[in-house]
């Protein structure tokens, strides 16, 4: 009976194993079963001409009717009777495009990263928790929600999001969950919330300030003025130089006898990053005076890492409050760069320096008290708890100082502004949305904390404006720059630059405003924001394209944000290929030969372009890798420094090397050898030089690549195109204008252009999931559709879905 | 005839039910038609084939994006050997060895349990 049960049985057995085997993953292997049902799995996601968008849905919490109208771009128009049901249809909306996106980046936040992939993201998620993000994430929304207006605005777009979630079927997953084997949660304020957090890490989140308290430890006060000066040799700022400021300045804080702490060990390492000078932005507005119209054409393209999904999402936004056209971030509600009837605004990262490091002494190794300003203070701690998938909880704690976090690695608190919670970033946009003058844009500006931005304005009465927006720090000069003390209640952040004093300049006479995160303002500014901004080379070339343009149209607009001029080749090449002219053994080669006659310009064929960005990296690591080793946690000068000691002071010292105490080397040797190193790699990674395997576009081979980077066939490569990060269209391998949009301005009715790289959907298995990219290589702009009323007719316009609320 | 029956019973089960939902239809099909072992293991993985194949392809016929070639691309690094497979063959080998193992060992295992219980 026994053999006879097991005899029949074991097929059973075999199919149950089966099922279960292949219903779960191993490993790496997602559940095979699952993900290859074609009733279920991935190829329930293959979209074919969008049929599911039209029709109609109930979603119960609606008030009234909403008509969404998608056109030829797969944009949505959104039409609603209020604006909660208007945040309401933008949360659904932008959920059913881009669902597993915005949970991912509420999970990357949040330091919960383990939950879905287990182990290998811990460390990283004990960064993100160990900054504060999440915590400082919950306080604010706890805030916000008694707000009448920001919370309102959140619950609304809360629950569209959730009508979605709650709607999804297991074959409706996005296809990530499916590979990943996970589900999304409900939506929640607290996200939203997080996917601002995310932007002030992306944009507030680096620092020098350990490599350069390294190099003071090791050179001292006077090199360190003299190699990392306080203002380039070469800028032009924000606002103009010349521009009076419009305040009486506030009293500074006492500059304390001593400005830093300095660790006891030479080699300070955060585990903060270094600034990445590839996320920067250009923006940009010109009067009527320059314009064929007579009335402001507005330009920007804010620079992010270069994703799929696209970290932009196009719509338009309409009830009887506000009418507006723009990209939102997936997961926040309102537009965050666009323009209605009347402005247009646009931003870029201001880069000031608003994280700084305190060396704290604590009473003993329990970090339960530190010394401040003559007392025992107690720390405040917080257990993080990790949930890993697969694998039992881990804990960890984060102390807290009245400063902020303090990093367990080193012992130091962090004092960072976006750990700060007051105001309410999404009212900016908010308001932005709906504003129809100057006085709006000041008005809505007011509620911003951070990532400070500079905002550039348009309206059509013809004013145009720029005000490096946000919280700033009120400073002493050079507070922060290095290590600060944290027993030293003078090291401590005492207060605010207020906000009107923020740099900012209206209707400049130039004819025009711009920023491409450059100084904000000249040495004439009263406040202390910080002593490295981005690069001078992009602000140089806008200003300078700027100043030579009368009767520009929204295309020459869209030329300059595609300008690949290199401003560093203008600068410092002729002083360089002067040294290579002396060298027999170069002046003959090819590559000597096509920088000699290049244009200067980082076209995608042009091999110079690579010749050159390849020499000056190892321009820099040649001269500074011997004294400034950054493996032993040092900073380099920066390009404006370097070029100006190469122009100017080519006897330095800092061109002998001091790992050849024989020989003594010269500026040119430097140059010589750095040149010949560069050549050596060049050949060693792309073969010996030729017009094709040398070209730029090649070289560089920008890169578009999902999120979850295992998921390389979700990516693009080898995308073509020129730019750098001394060009305008700074397009770099994994970086690069993450949205490119001009407005011209009207009195009527404005015309906007746009594309990004990417598409509306987050869908892999859409035609709309990366189909604006050929587009952005090329440097061509889409023109936006932005409709007067629900019921204009377009030739663009593709499919009606209606929401309708539930019947009562 | 028992090969019609578990192709339109399994797809609509499949369509309402979970992936796995062909192992059910194929176990009390083959319990209650009661086929030979050897018949029920082959009839029952052929449907099973069939429908996921079947349907794999119908899908397949229309993906502008590509999202097979993508999904695909994913198992290439692991599996160089297969590099040159076009990706819609590695997609419908696979199909078939899921639901061609699932339904077969269920077809066996109906006809196997209905002999047990009615002693023979």
């Amino acid at each position: 009976m026994y053999m006879k049960r097991i005899r029949h049985g074991w097929p059973l057995l075999v199919a149950v194993f089966l099922i279960y085997g292949l219903d779960r993953p191993w490993g790496a292997v997602p559940p095979l079963g699952r993900l290859f049902s074609p009733f279920a799995g991935f190829l329930q996601n293959v979209e074919r001409a969008r049929d599911t968008m039209s029709g109609s849905t109930v979603l119960p919490g609606l008030r009234g009717e909403v008509t969404v109208w998608y056109d030829d771009n797969a944009v949505p128009h959104i039409f609603a009777e209020n604006d909660d049901d208007l945040y309401f249809a933008q949360g659904y909306v932008i959920a059913r495009d881009r669902l597993w996106q915005m949970e991912f980046y509420t999970l990357l936040v949040a330091g919960r990263l383990t939950e879905v992939v287990g182990r290998a993201a811990l460390d990283y998620d004990r960064y993100h928790r160990r900054i504060g993000l999440a915590r400082t994430a919950a306080a604010i929304t706890r805030r916000l929600e008694q707000d009448s207006l920001a919370g309102r605005i959140l619950r609304a777009y809360a629950a569209g999001v959730n009508a979605y979630v709650d709607q999804l079927t297991e074959k409706m997953l996005p296809v990530e969950y499916k590979l990943l084997n996970y589900r999304p949660e409900r939506w929640s304020p607290y996200k939203s919330i997080l996917m601002l957090m995310n932007m002030r890490n992306t944009l507030n989140g680096g620092s020098h300030d350990d490599r350069l308290t390294n190099v003071l430890a090791r050179y001292g006060q006077d090199i360190v003025a003299d190699l990392f000066p306080r203002y380039p040799s070469v800028e032009s700022p924000i606002v103009p130089a010349g521009t009076p400021w419009p305040f009486t300045p506030i009293a500074v804080p006492a500059r304390p006898a001593a400005i830093t702490a300095p660790p006891d060990t030479g080699g300070w390492a955060s585990r903060v990053p270094e600034p990445a000078p590839q996320v920067g932005s250009n923006n940009w507005a010109i009067g009527g005076g320059r314009s064929a119209t007579g009335l402001p054409i507005l330009a920007n393209d804010p620079h992010l890492q270069l994703t799929l999904p696209s970290i932009w999402y196009q719509m338009q936004l309409s009830s009887p409050s506000v009418n507006v056209y723009g990209v939102a971030l997936p997961g926040t509600p309102a537009i965050i760069i666009g323009f209605n009837k009347d402005v247009a605004w646009g931003v870029t990262n201001t880069g000031s320096d608003v994280m700084d490091f305190y060396r704290i002494r604590f009473r003993d190794s329990s970090r339960h008290a530190y010394w401040h300003d003559g007392q025992w203070k107690e720390t405040t701690l917080q257990v993080e708890t990790f949930r890993l998938k697969g694998e039992p909880d881990v804990h960890d704690t984060v102390y807290y100082t009245h400063h902020g976090p303090v990093d367990a690695t080193n012992g130091l608190a962090m004092r960072w502004v976006a750990n700060e919670t007051d105001g309410a970033d999404l009212l900016t946009f908010h308001y932005l949305n709906r504003a129809a003058n100057y006085g709006d844009y000041v008005k809505a500006l007011s509620y911003f904390t951070a990532p400070a931005q500079n905002f550039v304005f348009a309206a059509n009465n013809g004013d145009i404006a720029l005000i490096s927006n946000g919280k700033l720090p009120l400073k002493w000069k050079e507070q922060g720059r290095f290590l600060l003390d944290g027993t030293d209640p003078a090291h401590d952040w005492q207060g605010w630059i207020p906000r009107a004093h923020n740099p900012g300049v209206k209707n400049p006479p130039r004819g025009y405003v711009s920023s491409a995160n450059q100084f904000p303002a000249d040495t004439t500014y009263p406040y202390y924001l910080g002593w490295r901004f981005a690069h001078s080379a992009r602000a140089l070339r806008i200003n300078e394209r700027l100043d030579a343009m009368t009767q520009a149209t929204t295309d020459s607009l869209r030329v300059l944000q595609n300008d690949n001029f290199n401003g560093d080749a203008r600068r410092i090449l002729p002083r360089l290929l002067a040294s290579l002219a002396a060298d027999d053994s170069v002046r003959t080669t090819a590559e000597y030969g096509a920088l000699r006659t290049w244009n200067y310009r980082n076209e995608a064929d042009a091999t110079a372009a690579s010749v050159f960005e390849y020499w000056v990296d190892e321009l820099m690591s040649e001269l500074w890798g011997d004294d400034l080793p950054p493996d032993e946690q040092l900073l380099y000068p920066d390009l404006d420094r370097t070029f100006e000691l190469i122009d100017k002071a080519p006897g330095s010292r800092w061109f002998d090397r001091s790992d050849t105490p024989d020989t003594v080397e010269t500026c040119d040797d430097i140059l010589r050898s750095s040149f010949k190193k560069a050549i050596r790699k060049m050949t060693e990674q792309f073969g010996p030089y030729s017009e094709q395997a040398w070209a730029w576009g090649r070289v560089k081979g920008t890169r578009i690549m999902h999120l979850v980077p295992n998921l390389t066939s979700f990516g693009r490569t080898g995308v073509w195109n020129g730019g750098g990060n001394a060009s305008v269209n700074a397009t770099s391998i994994t970086h690069g204008p993450s949205w490119r949009m001009v407005v011209q301005l009207d009195t009527t009715w404005p015309t906007g252009f746009g594309v990004y790289p990417g598409g509306q959907s987050g869908n892999p298995g859409s035609p709309f999931y990366d189909n604006m990219i050929d587009r952005w290589a090329a440097g061509r702009l889409d023109t936006l559709l932005f409709m007067k009323h629900a019921g204009e007719p377009s030739e663009r316009l593709r499919h009606r879905l209606v929401l309708e609320p539930e019947m009562k | 005839m028992v090969y019609i029956l578990l192709l339109l019973l399994g797809s609509a089960a499949s369509y309402f039910g979970p992936w796995w939902a062909m192992a059910p239809v194929c176990f009390i099909v083959c319990a209650a038609v009661r086929p030979p072992a050897g018949v029920a293991f082959r009839i029952s993985a052929l449907a099973g084939i069939t429908l996921w194949v079947g349907y794999s392809l119908f899908l397949y016929r229309d993906d502008p994006a590509g999202l097979t070639g993508k999904v695909a691309g994913l198992f290439i690094p692991a599996l160089p050997a297969v590099s040159d497979v076009p990706p819609v063959v590695l997609v419908a080998v696979i199909a078939a060895c899921v639901s061609g193992l699932i339904s077969g060992f269920s077809g066996l295992a109906g006809a196997r349990f209905r002999q047990l219980i009615s002693g023979s």
